[in-house]
């Protein structure tokens, strides 16, 4: 089957570099509808954390102003005076977020490292059905158990005290899934060499199974930080003193010891001491969070 | 039919320059290999025949028609990529007939299309079975039937052996050969294996740093190279190249030098060295000779009759002899004869003349 | 340790001092699993059959009373699980539909994408409550709440967001869908980069359409990942509380109440309900089973592994 055939023009030098512009002309053109819509999802999704900040610096009188402000004209710290005004001391909330964190993550580590090594290296029975409960446990979520931890906790005089918000997180079942996934792609061979050269098993986790773990280490801790320093449920049910609470407490606070009208710049600069410091920390770090939160054990 | 032609291609991503001002023609129904160390910009041309990358300036022509700018899918070339990149939710049949499908191919010469190919490569009995139950050499084979069953003008393999074990490599090198003859179509193929393209090529395209430097057949570039790098990147072991003076180089190839303990009769090129290493393979022998000065060269030889640390003289005739100039440029002309008498004199040699 | 396969699995008795070491190991995490999990589950099994309260929680034995009554004396659990169920289905539908359509419109990494994804991130590390907030002071059904003033200038009348029977559900799942998109579209897109680029070359030159290799392809590779969204979004919106606790406390009326504010307010606030908390509790439990057995069963089979 003979085709017709055409030939075309072979084009000089100039008409190339004319050609290549042209290229990339069209290029950015194509791109620029996509690229317009971009910058709009990206102010969406920014837009509510300015305006928390913003908000947290006007006065009263302007942040209910029609139309709003885009940017505080009399940008002041007030608002914050009026939180330390309203007898809520937010120093105490802070003290009792970080402890919290610190030593909930802390427990979970030292029995979770230790667990996920069993079960990802060694070999005794009832392995299968031990790790069953990790699996149930991973599965039953806090509001299912709450009551019973609250019966159990209030029996034992313990919602004075902190522990009742790190005791019952203090077994991370999704970190023990991951970190035990982690584990199992290590080389046996590198746990046999190992017991050559009679290392302990304290050794081999430390020495050996954590240092190749890193970036399962730093996405359980990343996980489990969220989730604890931003906890509202379980502060709410498990505190029956402000002693004990939490800034996610000093916040809901904030809101119903508010005067008839609610206070909104007020509000909102409680929400900044809550979330800035996250931000920033997103700020400066972005690409690995990032990367943390997209490594997950599903392969 | 199926003639590509490069006129001024040029490829850049982002600020980087990869190819620039390029030309070149790929003759219609030959087997050219592009070949050239990683990076050199072989597989920027192929994917710009392909059109999955195309050129950033200047034109591609196939059989005169410019389709710098046409879909890949209109393109009427097929390409084998080095991963085969295999459709893994598809059945080996439905990885075959999915661009014959997508062409609206009618479903009756589409199967027996599928069928024949499947029959060639050797695939029949797995035609309804998930790729990943496969091995290496039959994903490699799903690939190839996929390029065959669209009958293209031209066919495109990304170094397609590259992750085969390496019997397997030699078998399906083979099998390509024959496939070609069979074809008779043009096939552009990309490999960094000189011994690839020796092999299979009618037609060796050279490259490095995006510039072509020689395209011939094999023999012309095995007899004939256009300087110091193809010399030594052609052939194996790669041929000796040792500096003479006035910023000269001279080369020989190991399988052209003559191993003895005397010193041969008539007008060659001899030095003395003693055996370093030698590597009995069977149907040859490699050694290394060290000569005084402390430089190795390769020498390869059909008998076995050396020992380790023995002293023997290493002879080249003439017409075994390679110049180069400064810039690694081969010196093909009459300056040849005086640069052989140059290096006779400072070298050492015999003249029976 | 040679390997024996684990059906016919044999344990030495000699290797006790080496199972001890294991069980110590897992010892520590298995008390505060069977402390903190396993015991408040059937404790709260348990008291589903009393009448009591949190002081005195096994006031009378009830039976299964507490569980006619969920269905029959009480107006407002069924309905809690209908809203609950609402909630779901429809923030699972955006979040699934909108992650995947943003981590393929993100795919290509140019700059703009990797700062759009950057910044469409970062409300997953941010408590919920202060998103609940910020929200409902946008939603803010006074004239100067943010999207009334831009109604208003569009010269549409104030809504009242956040306080109307329509609205209000939905404004909570905005809420949440933009809180969550940014996390579920970051895993659709580590699995989208995971695909190699020349199946999708070798797409192209098979003449398949855009649309075509996004069903034929993209779907299929990242179904995994599709099956881990679909099992998280449902398991966790069925737990939502701390948004509709602080932006609707479940009104107006009724109208946000789920499941998890109505055991909260029915364990807490209402007298000898404990009982009845912990058979929402329970209700709540078997539901949620049965979505992840239905899950896994009817798709597992469409899940492509390689």
């Amino acid at each position: 089957m003979m085709k017709e055939m055409t030939f075309d023009r072979l084009i000089t030098n100039d008409e190339s570099k004319e050609l290549s512009l042209k290229r990339r002309r069209k290029q950015f053109i194509r791109h620029l509808p996509g690229d317009i819509l971009k910058l709009i999802v990206v102010i969406l999704f920014v837009f509510p954390f300015y305006w928390m900040i913003s908000t947290g610096f006007k006065t009263y009188v302007e942040a209910i102003q029609t139309p709003p402000t885009l940017w505080p004209h009399t940008f002041t710290l007030s608002n914050f005076q009026k939180i330390s005004e309203m007898n809520i001391d937010l120093i105490m909330y802070s003290k009792n977020s970080v402890l919290i964190t610190v030593t909930t993550i802390a427990l979970q580590m030292v029995i979770m490292v230790p667990a996920s090594y069993a079960f990802a290296k060694r070999d005794f029975p009832l392995k299968g059905v031990l790790f069953g409960v990790v699996l149930l446990a991973f599965m039953i979520p806090s509001q299912l158990t709450y009551i019973s931890i609250y019966l159990m906790m209030s029996k034992a005089k313990l919602l004075q005290t902190l522990w009742p918000q790190i005791f019952p997180f203090g077994a991370n079942a999704f970190g023990i899934f991951m970190l035990r996934q982690s584990f199992k792609q290590i080389p046996e061979e590198l746990v046999e060499s190992a017991h050559l050269d009679s290392a302990s098993e304290l050794q081999i986790m430390t020495r050996i199974m954590l240092p190749m773990s890193k970036s399962a280490m730093i996405t359980i801790a990343m996980f489990s930080f969220i989730s604890i320093w931003n906890n509202y449920f379980w502060p709410l049910v498990m505190t029956t003193s402000e002693s004990v609470r939490p800034l996610t407490m000093a916040i809901q606070k904030l809101r119903d010891s508010g005067d008839a009208a609610l206070q909104w710049n007020v509000l909102m600069a409680g929400n900044v001491i809550l979330v800035v410091p996250v931000l920033l920390v997103y700020v400066f770090a972005s690409k690995k969070i990032l990367n943390a939160f997209a490594y997950n054990g599903l392969k | 039919m199926g003639e590509i032609v490069f006129n001024k291609v040029e490829k850049s991503f982002g600020t980087n320059k990869v190819i620039e001002n390029l030309d070149l023609t790929i003759q219609d129904g030959k087997f050219t290999v592009l070949v050239g160390a990683s990076g050199c910009g072989k597989t920027t041309l192929l994917r710009m025949i392909a059109g999955i990358g195309p050129a950033t300036a200047g034109q591609v022509l196939l059989d005169g028609k410019d389709i710098t700018d046409v879909a890949p899918g209109k393109r009427d070339v097929a390409m084998v990529f080095q991963n085969y990149a295999i459709y893994p939710t598809m059945t080996v049949r439905e990885n075959i007939e999915f661009g014959l499908k997508n062409k609206k191919v009618p479903k009756q010469i589409r199967e027996s299309r599928v069928v024949a190919v499947a029959q060639s490569v050797g695939l029949t009995e797995y035609l309804d079975r998930k790729p990943n139950t496969l091995s290496g050499g039959q994903r490699q084979r799903i690939a190839l039937a996929r390029a065959m069953v669209k009958q293209p003008r031209v066919f495109l393999m990304d170094e397609p052996l590259s992750n085969l074990d390496a019997k397997l490599r030699i078998q399906m090198r083979v099998e390509l050969i024959r496939l070609h003859e069979q074809l008779k179509t043009t096939f552009v193929y990309v490999t960094h294996d000189q011994v690839e393209a020796m092999s299979m090529a009618d037609d060796i395209v050279i490259m490095d740093k995006g510039k072509i430097l020689q395209q011939g057949s094999p023999e012309q570039i095995y007899h004939d190279p256009n300087n110091a790098y193809i010399a030594q990147f052609i052939g194996s072991p790669a041929m000796n190249v040792l500096p003479m003076e006035g910023g000269y180089q001279y080369g020989f190839r190991p399988e052209r030098v003559m191993l003895s303990h005397e010193k041969p009769k008539g007008t060659l090129l001899c030095r003395r060295g003693t055996v370093r290493v030698r590597e009995m393979l069977g149907s040859e022998t490699l050694y290394q000779i060290a000569f005084q000065d402390g430089t190795m060269v390769a020498v390869k030889m059909l008998q076995d009759t050396f020992q380790m640390n023995e002293d023997v003289i290493l002879s080249v005739s003439k017409e075994h002899l390679f110049f180069f100039g400064q810039d690694g440029n081969r010196i093909r002309r009459d300056e040849t004869t005086a640069l052989y008498c140059r290096l006779l004199r400072t070298v050492g040699g015999t003249s029976d003349v | 340790m040679s390997k024996i396969p684990s059906a016919a699995k044999h344990y030495d008795k000699k290797n006790w001092k080496d199972y001890a070491m294991s069980y110590v190991m897992i010892l520590p995490a298995m008390i505060f699993f069977g402390l903190f999990c396993l015991y408040p589950l059937g404790n709260l099994f348990y008291l589903s059959f009393f009448r009591g309260n949190v002081r005195n929680p096994f006031k009378s034995f009830q039976g299964l009373q507490n569980y006619i009554d969920l269905f029959t004396m009480r107006p407002d659990f069924v309905p809690a699980l209908y809203h609950t169920a609402y909630y779901t289905v429809v923030v699972l539908v955006l979040l699934i539909v909108l992650s995947v359509l943003c981590a393929v419109w993100l795919k290509k990494g140019r700059k703009i994408d990797h700062f759009a994804q950057s910044v469409i991130f970062p409300p997953h590390l941010v408590a919920s409550i202060s998103c609940a907030f910020v929200w409902s002071w946008m939603f803010s059904s006074e004239s100067y709440g943010l999207f009334n003033t831009i109604l208003n200038a569009l010269g549409i009348k104030t809504v009242r967001w956040l306080q109307q029977t329509s609205t209000a559900m939905n404004c909570v799942i905005v809420m949440n869908v933009w809180k969550n998109i940014g996390y579920y579209s970051l895993i659709i897109m580590s699995a989208l980069r995971s695909i190699p680029t020349e199946i999708y070359e070798a797409a192209d030159l098979d003449s398949a359409s855009p649309v075509k290799q996004f069903f034929k392809i993209t779907l299929p590779l990242i179904s995994p990942q599709l099956f881990f969204l679909l099992i998280t979004i449902t398991t966790g919106s069925f737990m939502v509380f701390d948004s509709i606790r602080v932006m609707t406390a479940g009104g107006p009326g009724d109208a946000t109440q789920v499941i998890c504010t109505w055991i909260y307010e029915y364990a807490f606030q209402n007298n000898n309900s404990l009982g009845l908390a912990a058979a929402g509790g329970i209700v709540l439990l078997v539901i949620l089973v049965i979505i992840t057995l239905l899950d896994f069963r009817g798709i597992e089979k469409k899940v492509h592994y390689q």
